[in-house]
């Protein structure tokens, strides 16, 4: 049974190859026995690869985890099987805020057309202006934002209408 | 080792004219002025925006009042409000903190008019320290070296016989100037009048405005500041300085005390010059007078904070001098704490500021939910903060989350205390430049001592994060893997029960 896993943005797959006396998972070609398995739980753990214990930091957060290891921080997030399937147009729908901020202009409306590139909104974070374009060519389904709006970073400020796979 | 008590560590607070005191100010400095006033025993009150009613200040606090504002920010920054607080509960003094209020000169007048004692220089003071003209005269006046300068100039021929008495390499900058325009470095004065004929006329052009000046050009800049105690009568000691070069977007991350490599007849003259300005100013307060070094020995006046910095824990790690303490001491007009004989440097100290900011994105503030906070302990380190798991991390107040200071036998061992307590140290749910800050204190240039202001764009690539080893990547999965409730049911067959986890979609 295998799982795909992302850490900052990169997808990995992960593979369960044995189950007893001791878990055993296959990366990339590479087989770890994992003897000591942790719990689910937020917070410090420690597990055992290859009878060596790994100790690391962990956290929830929203649909991912955070995990911190050797001195690094890595975002980590399971992928939904479902959405592998839905194309690749998958990580296109949406314009998310690069960093927090407010809106100060929209350009654009809904039901509008757009070409990739074409400037949809312009934010403005730490006193610097950034304009926000279209990832594909498409019709604009929601601005989430208006002007003088403000958001975090990582929210998703404009919606594109899904297109249909050829 | 006691972390913050003074060097006479039996209280002698009975005789203070303090019984309670309100922080003008939050988060981790708020929280640290608090924990003095503890030992002390004087009572503490807290003030706070709404959108902080549950701070961790507002908790530590014997008792705590609601300012209003549009903002939080704009709440702590309102004169009127904060002093009617201090009215209305009885306070005898207000601590500002740093940031906010703590160098507002109308703000000391406001308090010492409303019969309060303000723990800081008066206004008069600050408001000379306050403005750069005013305090680079005063200084000059008072045989504190400041950056030799010309004033600016039309005439070109008096331009350059003055510019040629200051000495090589000089920055020539125009008056009306600003982007670099008209901005040249001239390292020899058979360049000089051509340079200066060419910044004027780019100035002309760009300005409307030909008149040029120049001033000493620092070659590879340390920041040195020197922490001084005043009583206000005229005396005035200092403990020793504080090195804080490594800086992104002009504000400090890492500093230490004492600087690295610091000649000890430098390290004097640096010494005497911040005494010199802090005696003749008659200041009353601790206070930290900055300088500029250069690679040449030269060192000039930059400017006096009349406050506690950030950064004063490390000079209290290496001198046993709890300043918030002799801050106190000294408004209630009890004098100096001890007297400069008596002032001993122990160890090395470094305290590391741990910003919610991404440093592979140019340092832009991050914001999130803090989920879990793993803090390491031990008796030779210090983590300054306010922080409560599920706080949210918004762009509402500063980007630094807190500050993790760190004593050691000698640098080296503060070094690597320092990068130990940075790897362990575990502040989920807001990306931090926790690990950049260790990936800068195991820089051979940081350990060599190698420092100047522009130490991280000169060590950009070396600091940059890397792609993780294979066996790391490995692990990092392993450990993702062993966290998601989707890959356990399959692992392990049997649905663990939901009690065990803390959030989850669905």
């Amino acid at each position: 049974m295998g799982f795909r896993i992302t850490v900052d943005g990169h997808s990995h797959s992960i593979e369960i190859v044995g189950r007893r006396p001791h878990l055993v998972v296959r990366i990339d070609g590479r087989e770890h026995e994992v003897s000591a398995t942790g719990t689910l739980e937020d917070g410090r753990q420690t597990i055992e690869i290859a009878g060596a214990p790994l100790h690391f930091t962990r956290a929830h957060a929203g649909d991912g985890l955070i995990v911190r290891l050797n001195g690094r921080t890595f975002d980590t997030a399971i992928v939904d099987p479902r959405s592998e399937t839905g194309g690749a147009g998958g990580g296109l729908d949406h314009v998310r805020a690069p960093m927090p901020g407010s809106v100060v202009s929209v350009h654009k409306q809904q039901g509008e057309d757009v070409l990739r590139g074409e400037t949809i909104v312009t934010i403005e974070s730490m006193k610097l202006q950034t304009a926000l374009a279209a990832p594909r060519d498409g019709r604009i389904a929601a601005l989430l934002r208006r002007e003088g709006e403000t958001f975090d970073k990582d929210e998703v400020i404009v919606r594109l209408e899904e297109v249909e796979e050829a | 080792m006691n972390k913050y008590l003074a060097v006479d560590a039996t209280s002698v607070s009975a005789h203070l004219p303090f019984r309670k005191i309100l922080i003008a100010n939050r988060g981790e400095i708020a929280c640290r002025v608090m924990h003095t006033l503890r030992e002390l025993g004087i009572a503490s009150v807290a003030i706070h925006h709404r959108v902080e009613a549950r701070a961790r200040h507002v908790r530590l606090a014997d008792e705590s009042i609601e300012i209003i504002g549009d903002t939080p920010v704009a709440a702590h920054l309102d004169i009127a409000q904060i002093v009617a607080a201090a009215k209305a509960c009885g306070a005898d003094a207000i601590h500002p903190g740093y940031g906010f209020l703590s160098e507002n000169a109308r703000f000391a007048a406001a308090v010492a008019e409303a019969g309060i004692a303000f723990i800081g220089p008066d206004a008069e003071t600050i408001r000379l320290m306050g403005d750069k003209i005013s305090a680079r005269t005063f200084a000059e006046a008072h045989g504190v070296p400041v950056a030799p300068s010309v004033m600016p100039s039309g005439d070109l021929a008096e331009f350059t016989a003055a510019a040629e008495r200051i000495g090589f390499p000089l920055l020539i900058k125009a008056a009306a100037g600003g982007g670099g325009k008209g901005m040249s470095i001239v390292r020899s004065a058979a360049e000089l009048a051509e340079a200066a004929r060419i910044a004027s006329s780019e100035a002309q052009r760009y300005f409307g405005d030909g008149r040029i000046y120049a001033e000493v050009y620092v070659e590879r800049p340390r920041h040195i500041e020197v922490q001084v105690l005043g009583d206000g009568e005229g005396n005035a000691i200092h403990l020793f300085e504080r090195e804080c070069s490594v800086q992104r977007r002009f504000q400090k991350i890492i500093e230490e005390a004492p600087a690295a490599n610091l000649p000890e007849a430098l390290r004097d003259s640096i010494c005497t010059a911040a005494v010199k300005l802090a005696a003749a100013a008659r200041y009353k307060n601790a206070g930290t007078v900055e300088f500029i070094l250069g690679a040449d020995g030269r060192f000039f006046f930059l400017e006096m904070n009349t406050r506690l910095q950030v950064e004063h824990p490390v000079t209290e790690m290496i001198t046993g001098v709890d300043l918030v303490r002799a801050q106190i001491e000294i408004a209630a007009g009890r004098g100096l704490p001890l007297a400069q004989a008596d002032v001993r440097v122990r160890g090395h100290a470094i305290e590391c500021r741990i910003c919610a900011e991404d440093p592979e994105r140019g340092f832009l503030p991050e914001t999130g939910t803090l989920r879990y906070l793993g803090v390491p302990e031990a008796p030779h380190l210090r983590f300054e903060n306010a922080l409560d798991t599920g706080q949210k991390i918004t762009a509402d107040f500063d980007s630094m989350l807190a500050k993790l200071v760190v004593h050691g036998g000698d640098r080296e061992e503060a070094i690597r205390r320092s990068v130990d307590a940075l790897g362990e140290l575990a502040l989920l749910g807001v990306k931090t430049n926790t690990d950049y800050l260790a990936r800068i204190l195991a820089h051979q240039a940081f350990r060599r001592g190698d420092l100047h202001t522009g130490f991280i764009a000169e060590h950009a690539t070396d600091l940059a994060a890397g792609e993780p080893a294979a066996a790391t990547l490995d692990a990092v999965l392993i450990a993702a893997a062993l966290g998601f409730r989707e890959f356990r049911d399959i692992a392990f067959g049997v649905p663990e029960p939901h009690a065990t986890i803390g959030r989850w979609r669905n």
